[in-house]
Parts: C-alpha cells; sequence; structure tokens
C-alpha cells in the first residue's frame, strides 16, 4: 500500500493537472435570492479541493449543482468534460461521482443497520455481489465499523455516522467524491480520525475531492480552496497563498484592567478578542517586532504581561478580508453603557479577588454534585461535580454525546437528576420557584426562537413570559436591538435572518428579563467567524462589567479559549477542570511540546513518524503535528528518522498548543485506557 | 421475461429491488407508521362496519290514545308489534311528549283522537296525527313509510269488513276489489335487505380510496424532509425505477389491507360474495395502484409530512363519503356532485365491488369501470413521472 | 437579594400580562402557517358546503326502466304515475334479460314489469300483479323505493277498482279509513343539507378541537422552543392555557363564519334555539376537547405523528358520536362506548339547540355529559402534560 502511494503521490504534479470540473459565471438563485453569484472553480484530478465559508456562504448551491441535483440559472457546469445542464446530462455523469450531501446522517436510514445502508448505496449503484463484499470488507475495517455492522444507524455516535456516509458514498469507486460539510457537528477526535481515513483512502485510489466545511482551521487539509462569503467566492488558491493575501502578525497577551485595554485596542486595531483572560490582536501588514512594539505603544499606561507575537491563521485573514471589502455587517458595535440597562438586578462589580479559589461559598452561582442521569440503562451523566463562581464565564467542552447539553439542562431544571444535587444561585433546581427561574436566562441548542415571529415578536415574547410591563418591554425591546446590533431587521421573521443575527437575537431573548446567570448551549455552532467574535464580545462585557455569571457548551476547541474555566467532559464524564492555560500547561507537562514540521513528501514521513512511536501525529496539510517532552532531542530524532528514508526535512518549528490538542490528547488517552481494559 | 431483458437499459430489477426492499425494511421497522397503517383501515371498517347503519329499526315512541277504546288498543298494537317501532308507553298529554321528542327520548309519537272507534263503526274515516322527529331526514322518511304502509292494512281489513257488510259480499271479493293490482317485489342482490351486506363492501371502496395515498405521501415526503432522497437525486437509478421500487411496498401494503378488509366483509360481516375472485383480486389491485398513485402526485406536490397529510384528506376524505356511491348512488346526486364522482376512481371501484360481491358479474359487464381504472393509474402515474425531477430547482 | 412580596394586584396583572402575550404568539403562529390556514378555512367553508349540497338520502329520480307488456290505457296510466321527484321513467325495454342486464352495470335501479292483459284483467276485476325489481345494493334506497311504489300501485288499484264498482273514490270519505297526517317536527321539509351541514360543522369543530392544540404544542417540541418556556417562570398550566385560549377563540370565529355564513345563508337552516347557548356549549366543548389533543401531544414526537395519531382518536369519535348512527340503531355495547365520547353529546346538544330549539333544561344532561368526559379528558391531558418534563 505505501508503495502504491508513493507512485502515485509522487507521479502527481499539479502543473500537468487533468480537469475534472470547470465552472464559470455560476449563479444560483431562489426565488429573489442570490445564494451564489458568478462563480467559477476549476478541480484538477487528485486534488482536495476545499469549499470554506460560514452558513449562508453558498458552499451547499453549488455542491449540489456540481452534484447533478440541483438546477441553476446561469453558467456553465463542466464534470468529466459533460456540460451539465438537465437532468438527462447530469445522469452521464452520476456514475462516476459519489455524493454525501450536509447534515450528519441525514441522508442515511436510522432503522437500517450498517450493513444494511451499505448495502442498498451498492445496490443501487450495481455494484456486483463479490465487488460488493470485498470492498464493505475493506471500507469497514478501515473505519474501524466492522463490529457494529448490525447496529441500526440511528444508533452509532456522530462520528460513526459521519464514517458510514463515506463509506456508502464510495462504495461504488467514483471518481470523484462530493461531500458536504461532512465533518459539522463531529467532535475533533473523529474530525482528526475522519480526515486521516479520508485522506488515506483518496490517495489510495486517485480520488478527486470536493469538500465544504465552516470550520476554518480545517483548511490546512486541502491542496487548493475556494474562501466564500454571501454568495461571492473572496479568495481561491492553495492555503498558504490566501493566508499571504493578508500578511501580519497576531500578538496575544494579557493586560490589566482588560476592559480598558480592549476598548483602547479597538480603537487602533480591527481585529481584537478576548480570549479570557489573553487578549489576541492581529496587526496587519507588520512584521512580529513592529507588530509587538505597535501594540505596546497603543497601550501605554496598562500592565501588560506575556506579549508574544505569532503567525496569523485563516479565520484572521477571512475576517481582514471581509473588512477590506466592507462586508461585515454595519450594526453598532457593543453599546458603551453597561449590558443590562440602569435598571439592573444589583449589578455586582467583579473584583478579582472574587475569582480566588478561596473566595466565599456564597459566590458560587452553579454548584453540581455528584450529578447523574440515566436514560434508561444509558448514562448521559455520570457523577459530574464542579462549581461556577459568580461573573465568571464556565465552558463545558466535548465531544455530541457526551453529556453536556444533558449537564446543562439538569443545572437550568428542564430535566430531573437521577441523583446528585445541582444547585443555582444557592438553590436546588428540582424544587426552583419562579424567583429564580426569573433569575436564570436559557439559550438552547438551534437557538429555540419562534421562526414565524418577528425580531420585536419575539422580544416581546419573551419580555411577556418574563412579566414585564408594558413600560419596561418597550425599554427592554430597544436594548435588545441596540445591543445585538438589529436595527433593520426588526420586522423579519426569525427564520429568515441570517445565522448570526438570528444568534445574537437568541441572546437578547435570552437576557430580556435581566437574568443573573446564563445557560448558553452550543450558542455558536454554524455562524460566521464575525458574528462568532461580536458575540463574544457581548458575553464578555456582560461576564466583566455586570457580573453575568456564564455557562456554555461548545464543540469549537477554539471557542473555549475565550473562557475562565473549562471542564472537559468524555462518556458522561468530567475527565479534567482548570483554566484554558492551566489545561495546556499540564498537556505540555504529560505529553510535551507541539512540534510541526515541513517536508517534501508529508505522508511517508507521516507513516514513518507514526512508526517511530511519536505521541499525537497528526497530518495538517502538508506539516506533520507532533507531542514531545524534549523538543531538541525530538528534532534530531526526526531527522535522522526521516533522513533514513530520504525524505527532506524543510523546517521543524514548535508551535503552541491549542485546546484541540488539549482535547484530542486527553481524549485518545481514555479511549486508549478503555481499550486497555477491555483487553 | 425477454422483454425484460430488452428494458433492462431503462429498467434495472436490482435497482428497483434494492429501492423496494429498503422502503420496506424503514417501513416495518418504524412501528408506529407500520402499525397504523394496518390498524387504521381495520378499525375504520369495524367502526363503519358496526356504527354506520342505515337500518331504521327500535325507533323510540310513544303513543297518545284520546279514545282508550277496543279498537283503537287494536291499532295500537300494530305499531307496538312492529319491529321497526320500539314503544315507550302511553301518554295523556302531548305537551309531557314535545320535549321528549326536542331530547332525542322519543323519535315518534302517535296521537289517536277521541271518538275513534265510533266514527270507524260508523263508517267515516278517522285522521290520526303522527309527529316524527325530522332532524335525521331520511330516518323521519322512513318511518313515514312504515307509518303509512301499517295505517294502509289497517284501512284495509277495516275497508274489507266495512263493504262485505254493506254489499253483502265475501270478504275476499271485496279486497280484489280494494286492490286488483297487486305489486310483487323482488330485491335483486340483497334479498334479505341487510344493510351490512351493501355497506361492507363499499367500505373497502372508501377505506382503500382514504389509506393507500395516506401512506404513500408521506413516505415519500418523509424521504424529502429528512434529505435522504438525494441518495436518489445522486445515484444513477431512473425516476422510473425509483417511483416503481419506492411505491410498491405501498401497494402491497395495501394490498394485504385490501385482503384483511375482504375477510372482514365477507366473514365478519357475512356479505355474500358472488362474482370471480381472481377477477376481483386484480381489479382491487389496479384500483389499489390509482389511489396510490394520487398520494403519489401528492406528494410531488407536498414539502413536509404534514403539508401531505393535510392535501390527502382533502383530495380523498369528502370523495371517499360523498361521491363514491358509498352512501348515495351516483344518479342522485346533484348535477356538479355527479360530475365530481366522474373525475373520480371510487366510482368505478364501487361498480366493481358491487358487482364482484352482490350481483355476480365480472369483466363483461364491468370492463369499462375497469378501463376506466386503467387509464387513471397511468395518467396518475405519468403525472407523478414527469413531475418528479432528480434536479429541482429548491 | 431583598425581594418585596409582590402585591395580589400586581400579581394578577403580571398573570394577565403573560397569558396575554402567549395568546398572541399563537395567534400570529398560527396565522402565518399557510397550509394550516388554507385547511382551517377549507374546512369551515368550502367541506361544509359540500357536505350539505352534495348528499340527500332521499329517493331522488331512482332511475327506472319499464317492460309493459300490455300496452292499454291502464299501463301507460299506472307507468306514468312512477315519476318525479321520486322516480324518474329512463327508457322502455322488450324483455326482462335486457332490464336485469341494465341493473348488474348499475346504470338503472329499477325495473317495472306490467304484465300482459293487465288492462283486460282490471276491468274483468280479476287480481294481477305488477313486477317490481329494486337494486337494494343500498338498501336504504332500494326499501324507500318500494315503499313508494307500494303506495303507487296501491292507489291506482284501488281507484281502479272503486270505479269499476261504480263508485268515485269519494266513497273513501264515507269508508272506515284511517287517514295519515305527518307532522315532521324541526324539519318539515325534510331538508337533508340542514342535517347535513350542521353535522359536518360540528365533526370539523371536533377535528380542529384535537388537532390545533396538538399541532401547536408538538411544534413548539419540535423546534425545541418549548424548553425555552420549561425554563422561564411559567408553569405547566401557563404554558398549556394560551394555546387551548387561542385555539378555541379561533375555532369559535371558524365556527361563526359557518353557521352564518354557509348554514343560514346558502342552506337557510333555522336557528330554533338561542345562539348564545349554542357558543357556550361550543366553547365548553372545545375547551374540554383540547385535553385529549394535548395528550395526543405528549406522545408524538413530531407534527406528523400528530397527524396520524388524530385521525386514530378522531375516526372513532364521529362513529361513535350519533350524528350518523343514533344510539337506538347500534348494538349494545356500541351504546355503551357512545357514552365516552364527547362528540355524542355534543351533537345531541347541537342539534338540539340549533334544529330543534331546545334550552338549557333539555340539554343540560349532554352538557353534564361534556363536562364529565371532556373534563376527564381535559384533566388526563394536562396531567400528562405537566409529567411529560419530569
Amino acid at each position: 500500500m505505501g508503495c502504491a502511494a508513493v507512485v502515485k503521490e509522487s507521479g502527481r504534479s499539479p502543473k500537468a493537472a487533468v480537469s475534472v470540473a470547470r465552472i464559470s459565471g455560476f449563479v444560483k438563485k431562489y426565488r429573489q435570492n442570490v445564494a451564489v453569484r458568478n462563480l467559477d472553480l476549476e478541480i484538477h484530478a487528485g486534488e482536495i479541493y476545499g469549499l470554506i465559508g460560514p452558513d449562508g456562504a453558498g458552499k451547499s448551491s453549488l455542491i449540489k449543482a456540481m452534484a447533478g441535483v440541483l438546477s441553476f440559472d446561469q453558467g456553465t457546469v463542466n464534470l468529466f468534460g459533460t456540460n451539465i445542464d438537465s437532468e438527462k446530462s447530469a445522469e452521464i455523469v452520476k456514475p462516476r461521482i459519489g455524493f454525501m450531501p450536509q447534515g450528519l446522517g441525514l441522508n442515511l436510514y436510522p432503522n437500517l443497520s450498517v450493513e444494511e445502508n451499505i448495502n442498498f448505496f451498492a445496490s443501487l449503484r450495481l455494484v456486483p455481489a463479490d465487488e460488493l463484499a470485498r470492498r464493505k470488507q475493506k471500507l469497514l475495517s478501515v473505519t474501524r465499523l466492522d463490529r457494529f455492522k448490525d447496529r441500526p444507524m440511528k444508533n452509532l455516535s456522530g462520528g460513526m455516522k459521519q464514517k458510514l456516509g463515506l463509506v456508502c458514498t464510495l462504495i461504488h469507486e467514483p471518481e470523484l467524491i462530493i461531500l458536504d460539510e461532512p465533518t459539522t457537528g463531529v467532535d475533533p477526535v473523529s474530525r482528526r480520525d475522519f480526515w486521516s481515513i479520508l485522506t488515506d483512502l483518496l490517495r489510495e485510489q486517485g480520488i478527486t475531492a470536493l469538500i465544504s466545511t465552516a470550520y476554518m482551521d480545517e483548511a490546512t487539509r486541502f491542496h487548493r480552496m475556494s474562501l466564500m462569503f454571501e454568495g461571492e467566492v473572496m479568495a481561491k488558491g492553495e492555503p498558504d497563498d490566501i493566508l499571504n493575501l493578508v500578511p501580519g502578525t497576531v500578538v496575544s497577551l494579557h493586560a490589566d484592567p482588560q476592559a480598558r485595554a480592549v476598548s483602547r485596542l479597538k480603537e487602533q486595531f480591527l481585529q481584537v478578542e478576548s480570549l479570557g483572560s489573553t487578549l489576541r490582536v492581529f496587526v496587519e501588514n507588520k512584521l512580529p517586532n513592529a507588530a509587538v512594539q505597535a501594540v505596546v505603544a497603543a497601550l501605554d499606561g496598562i500592565g501588560i504581561k506575556d506579549i508574544q507575537p505569532a503567525a496569523p491563521e485563516l479565520e484572521d485573514v477571512f475576517v481582514a478580508l471581509l473588512h477590506q471589502r466592507h462586508l461585515t455587517d454595519d450594526a453598532p458595535d457593543c453599546p458603551q453603557d453597561s449590558l443590562s440597562g440602569p435598571a439592573a438586578l444589583q449589578p455586582v462589580t467583579l473584583k478579582p479577588e472574587s475569582l480566588n479559589p478561596d473566595a466565599l461559598e456564597s459566590d458560587i452561582a452553579i454548584k453540581a454534585e455528584a450529578l447523574t442521569k440515566n436514560f434508561g440503562d444509558f448514562c448521559a451523566v455520570d457523577k459530574i461535580s464542579f462549581c461556577v463562581r459568580q461573573g465568571e464565564i464556565f465552558g463545558l467542552l466535548g465531544a455530541n454525546g457526551a453529556g453536556k447539553t444533558t449537564a446543562i439542562k439538569i443545572l437550568n431544571g428542564i430535566l430531573t437528576p437521577t441523583s446528585g444535587y445541582g444547585q443555582v444561585a444557592g438553590v436546588d433546581m428540582r424544587c426552583a420557584g419562579k424567583d429564580i427561574k426569573n433569575r436564570i436566562g436559557y439559550m438552547s441548542q438551534l437557538f429555540s426562537l419562534y421562526q414565524d415571529l418577528t425580531v420585536v415578536e419575539n422580544i416581546r415574547l419573551y419580555s411577556g413570559i418574563y412579566g414585564l410591563s408594558r413600560r419596561e418591554t418597550r425599554e427592554r425591546i430597544a436594548w435588545v436591538i441596540h445591543m445585538a446590533g438589529l436595527s433593520g431587521y426588526e420586522k423579519k421573521l426569525a427564520g429568515r435572518l441570517p445565522m448570526g443575527v438570528g444568534q445574537r437575537l437568541a441572546l437578547g431573548c435570552a437576557l430580556v428579563h435581566r437574568p443573573r446567570i446564563l445557560f448558553l448551549d452550543e450558542p455558536t455552532s454554524g455562524v460566521d467567524p464575525v458574528g462568532r467574535r461580536r458575540f463574544w464580545d457581548i458575553l464578555f462585557k456582560l461576564s466583566r462589567e455586570d457580573g453575568v455569571t456564564i455557562m456554555l457548551t461548545t464543540h469549537y476547541m477554539s471557542e473555549s479559549e475565550h473562557c475562565d474555566r473549562l471542564a472537559l467532559m468524555y462518556a458522561g464524564r468530567i475527565v479534567a477542570d482548570a483554566s484554558p492555560l492551566e489545561m495546556k500547561e499540564a498537556l505540555k507537562n504529560d505529553a510535551g511540546h507541539l512540534l510541526s514540521v515541513l517536508t517534501g513528501q508529508p505522508l511517508v514521513a507521516l507513516k514513518q513518524l507514526e512508526k517511530s512511536g511519536f505521541d499525537g501525529v497528526a497530518l495538517f496539510s502538508k506539516r506533520i503535528h507532533l507531542l514531545s517532552k524534549d523538543p531538541g532531542a525530538a528534532e534530531k530524532t526526526i531527522r535522522s528518522v526521516l533522513g533514513r528514508g530520504r525524505i527532506d526535512v524543510v523546517d521543524i518549528a514548535e508551535r503552541p498548543l491549542s485546546m484541540e490538542d488539549v482535547f484530542v490528547y486527553r481524549v485518545l488517552e481514555l479511549e486508549k485506557g478503555e481499550k486497555g481494559l477491555e483487553a | 421475461m425477454k422483454r425484460m431483458m430488452n428494458m433492462n437499459r431503462f429498467i434495472n430489477i436490482r435497482r428497483i429491488w434494492a429501492v423496494a426492499s429498503k422502503e420496506w425494511l424503514e417501513i416495518v421497522r418504524d412501528r408506529l407508521f407500520f402499525a397504523l397503517s394496518f390498524i387504521v383501515p381495520v378499525v375504520l371498517m369495524l367502526l363503519f362496519g358496526f356504527g354506520l347503519s342505515f337500518d331504521v329499526e327500535n325507533l323510540p315512541f310513544a303513543i297518545i290514545d284520546r279514545d282508550n277504546s277496543a279498537l283503537s288498543r287494536d291499532y295500537a298494537f300494530q305499531y307496538i308489534n312492529s319491529r321497526y317501532f320500539d314503544f315507550k308507553g302511553y301518554a295523556f298529554d302531548q305537551r309531557d311528549l314535545d320535549p321528549l321528542l326536542t331530547d332525542n327520548k322519543l323519535r315518534m309519537f302517535i296521537v289517536i283522537p277521541e271518538h275513534f272507534q265510533k266514527q270507524l263503526l260508523n263508517g267515516r274515516p278517522v285522521t290520526v296525527q303522527t309527529h316524527i322527529d325530522g332532524t335525521y331526514p331520511f330516518r323521519a322518511n322512513t318511518a313515514k313509510g312504515y307509518v303509512s304502509a301499517i295505517n294502509h292494512s289497517f284501512s284495509m281489513s277495516l275497508m274489507t269488513g266495512h263493504f262485505s257488510k254493506r254489499y253483502g259480499l265475501r270478504p275476499d271479493n271485496v279486497q280484489t276489489i280494494l286492490q286488483p293490482v297487486k305489486l310483487g317485489v323482488r330485491y335483486l342482490y340483497n334479498q334479505s335487505l341487510n344493510s351490512i351486506w351493501s355497506v361492507a363492501p363499499k367500505l373497502i371502496m372508501a377505506i382503500l380510496l382514504i389509506s393507500p395515498p395516506f401512506l404513500t405521501a408521506l413516505g415519500v415526503v418523509r424521504e424529502k424532509e429528512s434529505g435522504s432522497i438525494y441518495n436518489i437525486y445522486a445515484s444513477t437509478v431512473s425516476r422510473l425505477e425509483f417511483l416503481i421500487g419506492k411505491l410498491s411496498p405501498y401497494v402491497l401494503i395495501s394490498s394485504i389491507n385490501a385482503v384483511l378488509l375482504f375477510v372482514f366483509a365477507r366473514f365478519l360481516y357475512g356479505a355474500p360474495f358472488k362474482g370471480d375472485l381472481l377477477f376481483f383480486a386484480l381489479a382491487t389491485v389496479l384500483y389499489v395502484i390509482c389511489t396510490t398513485g394520487i398520494g403519489l402526485v401528492v406528494s410531488v406536490f407536498a414539502k413536509t409530512q404534514v403539508a401531505a397529510m393535510i392535501v390527502s384528506a382533502i383530495v380523498t376524505v369528502v370523495p371517499a363519503a360523498l361521491y363514491s356511491g358509498v352512501i348515495i348512488p351516483i344518479p342522485s346526486l346533484s348535477e356538479y356532485a355527479q360530475v365530481a364522482a366522474h373525475l373520480l376512481p371510487a366510482m368505478y371501484y364501487t361498480q366493481i365491488v358491487l358487482g364482484s360481491f352482490l350481483k355476480g358479474v365480472g369483466l363483461a359487464a364491468l370492463w369499462p369501470d375497469v378501463l376506466i381504472l386503467g387509464i387513471y393509474a397511468v395518467i396518475l402515474f405519468l403525472a407523478g413521472y414527469l413531475l418528479f425531477t432528480k434536479r429541482p430547482r429548491a | 437579594m431583598n425581594h418585596s412580596i409582590p402585591s395580589v394586584d400586581h400579581r394578577v396583572s403580571v398573570w394577565c400580562r403573560k397569558l396575554y402575550v402567549l395568546t398572541i404568539k399563537e395567534f400570529l403562529q398560527l396565522f402565518r402557517d399557510i397550509i394550516l390556514m388554507v385547511f382551517i378555512v377549507y374546512a369551515f367553508t368550502l367541506d361544509i358546503y359540500l357536505a350539505g349540497s352534495g348528499v340527500s338520502l332521499q329517493l331522488n329520480q331512482a332511475s327506472t326502466v319499464v317492460i309493459d307488456n300490455d300496452h292499454s290505457a291502464a299501463s301507460r296510466e299506472l307507468i306514468h304515475r312512477f315519476r318525479p321527484p321520486y322516480f324518474h321513467l329512463d327508457k322502455e325495454i322488450a324483455s326482462g334479460r335486457k332490464g336485469i342486464a341494465q341493473l348488474d352495470k348499475g346504470d338503472e335501479m329499477m325495473v317495472l314489469d306490467i304484465p300482459p292483459r293487465f288492462q283486460e284483467k282490471l276491468l274483468n276485476g280479476e287480481q294481477t300483479t305488477v313486477q317490481m325489481q329494486v337494486d337494494t345494493t343500498n338498501t336504504v334506497l332500494g326499501l324507500l323505493a318500494t315503499s313508494y311504489g307500494e303506495n303507487i300501485v296501491g292507489r291506482f288499484g284501488l281507484e281502479a277498482g272503486l270505479s269499476r264498482a261504480g263508485l268515485s273514490s269519494d266513497v273513501l270519505n264515507t269508508a272506515p279509513n284511517i287517514v295519515d297526517a305527518h307532522r315532521i317536527w324541526f324539519n318539515p321539509n325534510q331538508q337533508d343539507s340542514w342535517f347535513m351541514s350542521v353535522t359536518e360543522m360540528l365533526t370539523i369543530i371536533s377535528l380542529f378541537a384535537i388537532l390545533l392544540p396538538a399541532a401547536a404544542m408538538a411544534r413548539e417540541k419540535e423546534k425545541g422552543t418549548v424548553e425555552q418556556l420549561l425554563v422561564s417562570p411559567l408553569t405547566p398550566f401557563q404554558i398549556m392555557f394560551p394555546k387551548v385560549l387561542a385555539m378555541t377563540l379561533v375555532i369559535l370565529a371558524g365556527t361563526a363564519v359557518s353557521l352564518f355564513g354557509v348554514l343560514e345563508l346558502i342552506f337557510h337552516v333555522p336557528v330554533q334555539g338561542s345562539l348564545a347557548l349554542f357558543f357556550a356549549v361550543t366553547t365548553l366543548y372545545i375547551f374540554t376537547s383540547a385535553g385529549i389533543g394535548l395528550f395526543i401531544a405528549t406522545i408524538a414526537r413530531n407534527l406528523a405523528q400528530v397527524g396520524m395519531l388524530t385521525i386514530l382518536v378522531f375516526a372513532p369519535m364521529i362513529f361513535l358520536s350519533g350524528a350518523w348512527t343514533p344510539p337506538e340503531a347500534m348494538p349494545v355495547w356500541m351504546r355503551f362506548l357512545m357514552g365516552l365520547s364527547p362528540l355524542h353529546y355534543f351533537t345531541d346538544a347541537c342539534l338540539g339547540i340549533l334544529l330543534k330549539g331546545a334550552g338549557m333544561s333539555i340539554i343540560w344532561d349532554s352538557v353534564a355529559g361534556i363536562m364529565v368526559v371532556g373534563g376527564a379528558a381535559f384533566c388526563l391531558g394536562l396531567w400528562r402534560f405537566t409529567r411529560q418534563f419530569d
């Protein structure tokens, strides 16, 4: 297998590439709405082409049109030399294409077993029985689904569904596969697993792939890509080319007082983010040293610690490109006045002491003690304990199905725990009365807005539910519209809002009664980076200026960096509970530093490094990441291992650990432990 | 078989089988859906069969006998002994009975006037007032018919006595004079006038009109709603293969239902089956294909399962009840309703069920109906085929 | 936290405010659900019109073919008495076989067969028999046709017999016989449309009384908004009550439209009783039936399941309502089941009020029935509704 791969890899030269798909002047409209306007694209044989962009960028429309399952308005779509302009012409190329639509497992049949699903897809494509047996056996073993052959698809985990979807798409050995957001809603471990399986299979069979994603950090997985936003391509090319479009440096630092530092920096820089106690500033067009100097100059008179420059990531570039084109929505930035308004119930100003672990018991806003919830035989939440102090942003981080949502639902009183004890504002939620409920706000997954009501009607409804008077309601409507930047959207139906706007409306509705404690369940999934940053700005202000306690769940690793404290959930249990910084430190102590290796033949190098026993070896486009306790010694080992394989090493560098690294490492460790127990 | 082979390029049996068996597994494993697809028709059959009776019997009634004579009691007994009426008692004052009529305690009361016996014995006619609850017009009508019949026969016996005494004739001679023409009635098809015999076969028609479109539309729209329809769009399955494969499980379920309904009609309700079973079975499958086709066309337009349900209900329930001949024969309908009836397949199948069950006729008499059903099925499937697209606009 | 205890006045006003905004929300959501709105409008107007105008259970122009083997004045006289509205003479045919064939095909309903020497026998005072063959695949119409036929033939024979005896038919006025005098109460002209349209309206009211609250609740579950309500300081009753209230008002509005716009305007149904009483009873009924809908909503996971379960519950209710078959025509065990159908009491009460002019003194037992059966359903629904979130 290794040999064949080498031949294919070296035999492929981007210059001489054959074009598999050529799209030009593509336009797709839904009634009046233009989903994609004037798009050009070319995909070469054997490459993995990426479409990156937030929800509503037009990725799905383009992908469906290319798969021949959606008609379009203007332009040409040419696949394998066939012009796709009718159902008939689409039929001609369909045997050579595999398509997996958006939505985790939505195209699979929940009541059919894994094997029945595969058999169905195979017989649709008339795969001969012996071929089917061979391919099925191979794909099932590669994806490690062979143990679950007879399990109904609905009982699979998110990651397994996604892999099954992939198997079903590949069963007829297509030449081009088109995957629409295959990794959305999947935890990082499964995502990494998925990517490595996918890259192996594609390489081995010389399959071309078009893959869309909303995760900016997946960009490195693609050979080439298009960055999309609101129906247009912002940039295209190789990931590195796109990163080079907006040169600059990201400066991270700690500052005190943080809020003042933020407002000061925002006057000068377009991109300022608070990640917990860390501030992150993107300084365009400046080399590292100059960038640090610029930031220091801007923060004159404010205490600065741990200031460090770093290379920008795709998300920074994307946001910068949006700013360049004035595509960020022009709603006013966060209001400067206190978010809860003048009439806030007992505004608490957060003093640094209250983050002190020795703080008084009364400072605790949320407390869980051995909280357990069983659904039948299934234990969704297994004896979790933690406490959240007032004014703190507390994150529950975990994969789909880890029990995050259940935990949050127990704490806000929707579910009753099987055993254990959950306390909010000092009261057991099982017997919480109206007073407590008046003091908590909740934003559930999918934003739980009334889609068929307008923006104002939604706010008015929630005001009424919390018994606000007419006068208060008027005030709060004005406040929410201002805070969430909703002016101009007042009369729009909530269901028709762009994701980011809908999310801020949902937050506004959850805040309409000035809660002291805010529960947010997956508040930012699917929202574009600009929207997400605005959202976090608001949360940050709520926490720092009004002392609102915020507890949220997320599976975005990058987002978890915003939290003051994190609890890592795995299979219903909390496996780590600390601040992001502490977690990274702990990982550094346990597993070491992150090394990034750039070589000429990444795929071969990957195999060799895996064999030589490094921890956390993973491929990110051309770079290989791995963990090592002794970077210096590791570098030598790497060079010698690769040198023996005659692979030239371009660069080895140490990179800061991300929360994703922490998560993946911890979860894999636990899985290993479990397998050990099983064996 | 040979033609099948030639068709292979357009219709591949293996792909049809793949779609059909997948659909079947999905239906069987969705327990609520599976149960309802069999329970609903059976429940409807039981309820209609037992609950929908047009026999007017046991009509609760009372008598006000203002004469209280031997003859008036004799007259009253004509009613009291009738199986059509259920005697609730004598009353004295009409004012006592009015509210009972309003309150559904009585459906009718009879007022026998004073001097009833005296007048009749003196050879004079007497008017007897019958008060009938007209809320249910057809019941009132039937009751009126019963009353007239009883009065007629009582009058005849009175007159026979009267004339034979007066003219010195033998009573049977008098009868010949008074009733020279007799009506010999032959009830065809349902000699015992058992209403369930005529209702049960028509229920098969009505239920097979309502249930298959419902199941089909839900099944197809479910696939659209969940997004798994994209597997079909993106694959090389032809539209025809998909439609055949997708719909055949529903035709199968409805055919099984047809067998169940037949068994109920034949053995639970005892309706006679006089026709050709094979002909009936084939015609029924054709009808089921037709009504499944209605579901297919509905599913092309409906985007959500709820919409599919509502539209199926509108296009099938009212026609099944009104324009199918189940309650009223088509010729008795108003003109526009007749037009509506002719446009729907139900009426033609009604002829087939009644022909097969009660009349004992077959293809020779019913071929036009079968032909029309056939044309129907072709039109519906053609419409479904043309409207269904693997490359939609949205 | 120092919370002053709010005054009772304040609590009441907050309660009303919550009720108000939640009810408005239900209205907005319903009005924006185009498919459901179209269905509601269709059901309360066109559907009731179709039911009222299309159906007649009276013998209406029963198509008749004649085999006249006599071709005499007398035979023609008799044949011509079979005329509209009950009968419709289609054509004359030669043989009985042909007649049966017509019946077999379902083209005709009746064959009238006049024997040879019909007139001669009449004049000679001999008895003669006219044959009538009736298609009884529809027993009701078969029986009606028979009974009308007997009347016509009997009347014809009597007149013929009397005239042969040299008596005029006036002799009947001096002969002892019973003269029929019918008084059909509540619907003197026996308009089928009155009964049909009222019954259909009651059916539609019941359908929506179950379906709308169930759909409103299931929609919240499906979209996840119900969690938002559960986290808020609303009690389960406060969550449920506005839905029932809004849906009741919508159904009452629909009822008013069909009562005044279809029943009175098109079918001229005379409303005999008190409208206030009718609407009061309807309100009570809709309100209590909503319990069944809420019960369904606790079982169903989505709107499609709500639809299926509604059919499963609703179909038995219609047949046990007594609208199609009154209790006396049912087997005893079915009569017992009827007692469990709130629609049965509702039908009794409404037919009573609308067509019979019944007042509370007469329909009190039906109202009590609605309260007991409907109330039980409502409590069950509320109980399940409250329980499901645990």
